[in-house]
């Protein structure tokens, strides 16, 4: 009697466990993302890497209290029969030829369906040719140079904003404070002079010549500069009323020390992004950057806001606050993870299409942008960037006005005074 | 001292495995290691010519690497050609610019040299990047889609590996011819001693400067190779130090001043390299290069003759040992 | 006033070049040997120091102490288990060896320490001090002026104790020393020693005024090549009068032609020296 209640307690259970055992609904959707997890971009790569991770975290489980972001809500993509994301992460070091295989190595080994990376220009150039030709949708995460998407490839798509908006920022904002009646006779490009620095710092020039504001100095500079004091003599000569500083993380914070010991203050500095949003920064010089100005086109928001949730979950993740370069990444993914929805397939055909047509409005995006919506080039027009300023240890939002958050500190005060 | 296997077989077999690799190994990104290994194979075998055979140890051959790298993606960006027209053009200025380091150099013994070649690489490096001309930090593209045949843009990796593996049978060739010739014994008699070759009668600097412009014609092509292949140049990717160090490490590995031994270094060291990629890339610390730091380390202390010297030695034992069993 | 700040500011930095190109010379002028890993012992130096500070929470004496003594014991234990190897061995080797050597340090320590750049956290040494209207930063001077003392130093030992005249013995006539009883292979290791020791300081005095990352080693050793080859391969005074004019040519040309060209006009300078002088100013060929 023992043994058959036994067994049949044992074939209860089997049975349990096979009913149970989740029923695979759809497969996952594989995902290929390229990052330089080694070299000298390798801070901002992994940073970029725990973002994505939060943003797959986002997706494949609920987190309704993160409002109108698309697939926050549900577990999984809802069309594809909750499939979960699957993403293999690479490291290409920054070399554009392992990029190319890597990326061919996704598409043919791991058989991904979607590609997203690659920090540096170079990288993105070389992989996006080969997710091209196989036909494979691309997402640029945040590459800067022009020319990624000007090539007639019809697989790639950029949702972050480039060089071009900045500068066009830039000098938007500049006519506003000219209407103020601020004085802006002529600025400063200081640049470090690799395809980022160069990039955004050919296309301020452009525009800055466009909006007749003279540029009274350009300063290409190699970032791992010991010393710079020589550049920061020639700034104080030139006596520029606007410094924009185009700069990774060591380079800022010795220029500004530079300026400080060399008791050199223009009326604004003018940071973008890259190294005055890195962690470092702000810890490292608040106390003679008061001031300074950044863009970002992700800001923190108030406490219990959506994007401060997000927010706190990086920092829980990492134990920083979400960097600007790192918010476009997460907001590239989430985009392609929405197409890939409402494709309702891993076909990349299908979701091709689906991100063709991507119109999702500002209140879905976690960033500021006026939207995302993309030309037939696959560029994202709706890219939009906001100017923060550092007050105290902080960012604060200060334009456009429509959007701040704090009044505009003009000029930069320099020491916390 | 016996070979283990009759060379004439051993090199038919390498043949038969370099042809038919790319058939059995089918896959997009088998075929791309195959050909990454190929150009490694190239570049490895055109610095031995200088560095191996004459001894001349450059780190800087990546200035030519990036010639022939420019070049092509120039013609193309200035006037519309297709890459492969700009060929010719990079091999005449490699060896243009071969000629005008080494007169100047050659004069400078062992370190001296070497430090020069690191110079005048990193010279011209940071002067590209800041040449608009060429791109500067940018750097310049190649044809996004093929507009014919002669732009080399194939969406299959098997023409790039023929096409690679040709060109590496022709260095091979040249090497192979150069051994047996005087040429090839002016240079191993520079190599064994530069004033002892010269009271023998070997024209000393015309030989080596002959060396090095052969050397650098052929590391030009291999530049021009891995751009028609990747599609995009810019100054770190064509002027890089680590190109030159990789070269110089693949030629010692297998044994610099050998024929074979480029290939062979190249046979460990790109599977090597794309093995640490995939397993520890993710990860993000760059075990890559401290294995390769660690590798030479090792080739120096240890076995400076390369592998092929290891096997020179070790292969006798294991032959009696056979003949014994 | 503005020229006389370059030229202050390339000095301060020459001293330091000269302070850590002297190791480089005092190697080359001995044993016909370049360390291409010599700008990395600069590198692990700053390490060091930053290493120092965090855990120990130590001043500039100490970690400027432990700096030195830490890449002496390195440089002695390089000598030892690789350089005296290959040495007598083929060229290929020789190079090879502290290259591979450069490369295996820069890369461990870009995975102990990340490529992030950092600096010291504010140290007694923050601050700047102005006289006659140019403003020296006080980290920079006290680095400046360390890097001459000890330059100085090194010529002093070299010149005027019995260690250094049997030092010089060995890179001499190495033949001779030994006749004359002096080990040269104990020398040698000592030589290594001090090269690394001095690299090791120069590294600390560096981290107390500016930032830096593994990579700087790539750079340190080039401009170490470059003193050298001008002071003259053997000739600690000369790298620091060379260590000085480089420092003042980079800082001149930055602030003439720009940040880009300064470095172009030093390895120019260098490929020209190379080609037109190689003895350098004092050393001898």
């Amino acid at each position: 009697m023992k043994r058959i209640s036994l067994l049949l307690a044992a074939l209860g259970l089997a049975a349990t466990a096979f009913a149970a055992a989740p029923a695979r609904a759809a497969d996952d959707v594989k995902i290929g993302v390229m990052f330089p997890l080694t070299g000298n971009a390798a801070a901002a790569g992994a940073a970029a890497k725990a973002a994505v991770e939060v943003a797959v975290d986002i997706v494949n489980n609920a987190h309704p209290e993160l409002g109108n972001i698309p697939l926050a809500a549900t577990a999984g993509l809802p069309n594809l029969g909750g499939a979960k994301l699957d993403v293999t992460f690479v490291d290409h070091q920054g070399n554009p030829s392992v990029a190319q295989q890597l990326a061919t190595r996704l598409i043919t080994e791991d058989k991904v369906n979607v590609l997203m990376g690659a920090y540096q220009s170079s990288c993105t150039f070389t992989a996006t040719a080969v997710a091209e030709r196989y036909g494979i949708p691309f997402m640029v995460g945040d590459s800067a140079a022009l020319n990624i998407t000007t090539r007639g490839l019809k697989y790639v798509f950029r949702a972050t904003p480039i060089a071009t908006d900045y500068a066009r920022t830039y000098m938007r904002f500049f006519a506003d404070m000219k209407k103020e009646g601020k004085k802006i006779g002529s600025i400063a490009i200081v640049n470090e002079n690799t395809d980022y620095g160069t990039s955004v710092g050919d296309a301020i020039e452009a525009e800055a010549k466009k909006s007749d504001i003279p540029v009274a100095i350009r300063i290409p500079y190699a970032a791992s500069s010991t010393d710079v004091s020589a550049q920061v003599l020639q700034l104080k000569e030139k006596q520029p009323d606007v410094i924009i500083f185009i700069s990774y993380t060591a380079d800022s914070i010795l220029y500004l020390k530079t300026m400080k010991s060399l008791d050199y203050k223009p009326q604004m500095i003018l940071g973008d992004d890259s190294g005055f949003s890195d962690p470092s920064f702000i810890p490292a010089v608040n106390d003679i950057a008061q001031g300074v100005m950044n863009r970002s086109a992700w800001a923190i928001g108030k406490p219990g806001s959506t994007t401060s949730k997000i927010n706190d979950m990086y920092k829980a993740k990492t134990g920083r606050d979400l960097d600007d370069t790192s918010a476009r990444n997460m907001q590239g993914f989430l985009a392609l993870a929405d197409a890939i929805n409402r494709a309702g397939s891993t076909d990349p055909e299908k979701i091709r299409a689906a991100l063709a047509q991507t119109d999702l409005k500002p209140d879905q995006l976690m960033m500021g942008y006026q939207g995302i919506k993309y030309d037939d080039t696959g560029q994202n027009i709706l890219a939009a960037t906001y100017l923060i300023q550092l007050h105290g240890k902080q960012y604060q939002l200060v334009w456009p006005a429509t959007a701040a958050t704090d009044k505009l500190q003009w000029p930069m005060s320099g020491s916390a005074q | 001292m016996k070979p283990f296997l009759p060379p004439r077989v051993a090199v038919v077999l390498l043949a038969a495995g370099l042809l038919l690799y790319p058939l059995i190994l089918s896959d997009p990104f088998y075929r791309d290691i195959g050909v990454t290994f190929l150009l490694a194979a190239i570049s490895a075998s055109a610095w031995n010519i200088v560095g191996g055979y004459a001894g001349q140890v450059s780190v800087g051959h990546s200035m030519f690497f990036g010639i022939g790298a420019y070049v092509p993606l120039l013609v193309y960006t200035l006037w519309g050609w297709p890459p492969i027209a700009g060929i010719p053009i990079a091999m005449v200025l490699a060896i243009g610019l071969a000629v005008l380091i080494g007169l100047p150099t050659f004069r400078l013994t062992g370190h001296y040299f070497s430090m020069a070649t690191i110079a005048v690489a990193e010279l011209i490096r940071i002067f590209v990047s800041t040449w608009d001309l060429v791109g500067a930090a940018i750097g310049l593209q190649g044809p996004a889609t093929a507009r014919g045949w002669w732009d080399l843009t194939f969406r299959s990796e098997l023409p790039y590996y023929y096409i690679f593996l040709a060109v590496l049978g022709v260095v091979l060739l040249t090497t192979a011819m150069i051994e047996r010739r005087r040429f090839g014994f002016y240079l191993r008699a520079i190599k064994a001693g530069e004033r002892a070759a010269r009271s023998l009668g070997v024209p000393v600097r015309q030989t080596k400067l002959q060396a090095l412009a052969l050397s650098a014609a052929f590391t030009a092509v291999a530049g021009s190779l891995y751009v028609i292949k990747t599609g995009f140049i810019d100054p770190d990717s064509a002027f890089g130090i680590l190109i030159s160090v990789q070269m110089l490490i693949i030629a010692a590995l297998g044994g610099a001043g050998t024929l074979f031994g480029p290939l062979v270094g190249a046979l460990i060291l790109i599977p090597l390299q794309t093995a640490t990629n995939s397993l520890f890339g993710g990860g993000g610390s760059g075990l890559t290069y401290i294995l390769y730091g660690g590798i030479i380390v090792f080739i120096a202390r240890f076995e400076p003759g390369g592998l092929f010297e290891m096997w020179q030695r070790v292969a006798p034992r294991l032959r009696k040992r056979l003949h014994a069993a | 006033m503005v020229a006389v700040q370059v030229i202050v500011g390339g000095l301060l930095l020459g001293a330091i070049y000269a302070l850590f190109s002297s190791g480089l010379t005092l190697i080359w002028g001995m044993m016909n040997f370049i360390n291409f890993a010599h700008g990395e012992f600069v590198m692990l130096g700053m390490y060091v120091a930053l290493l120092v500070v965090v855990w120990i929470g130590g001043g500039p004496p100490i970690f400027i102490a432990a700096a030195a003594l830490s890449l002496f014991v390195l440089g002695i234990g390089i000598y030892l288990s690789l350089i005296r190897h290959v040495i007598r061995g083929p060229m290929l080797a020789q190079i090879l060896s502290t290259f591979g050597l450069a490369l295996l340090l820069r890369y461990t320590a870009f995975f102990i320490f990340s490529a992030n750049f950092v600096s010291l956290p504010q140290t007694s040494l923050a601050g700047t001090i102005k006289i006659g209207g140019i403003f020296l930063p006080i980290a920079q001077l006290v680095a400046g002026a360390v890097a001459i003392v000890l330059t100085v130093s090194l010529h002093l030992l070299l010149t005027r104790t019995t260690v250094g005249s049997k030092l010089l013995a060995v890179a001499e006539d190495r033949s001779a020393a030994m006749l004359m009883g002096i080990k040269p292979d104990r020398m040698q290791a000592l030589a290594w020693g001090l090269s690394a020791g001095a690299a090791g300081i120069a590294g600390a005095l560096l981290a107390t005024a500016y930032p830096w990352s593994p990579s700087v080693g790539e750079t340190f050793g080039l401009v170490a090549f470059v003193v050298v080859a001008l002071g003259g391969f053997g000739s600690v005074l000369g790298s620091l009068y060379a260590g000085l004019i480089i420092g003042l040519i980079q800082a001149v040309s930055a602030f003439w032609l720009g940040a880009i060209y300064k470095d172009i006009v030093v390895y120019g300078l260098f490929v020209a020296l190379l080609w037109l002088r190689p003895q350098g100013l004092m050393g001898k060929l």
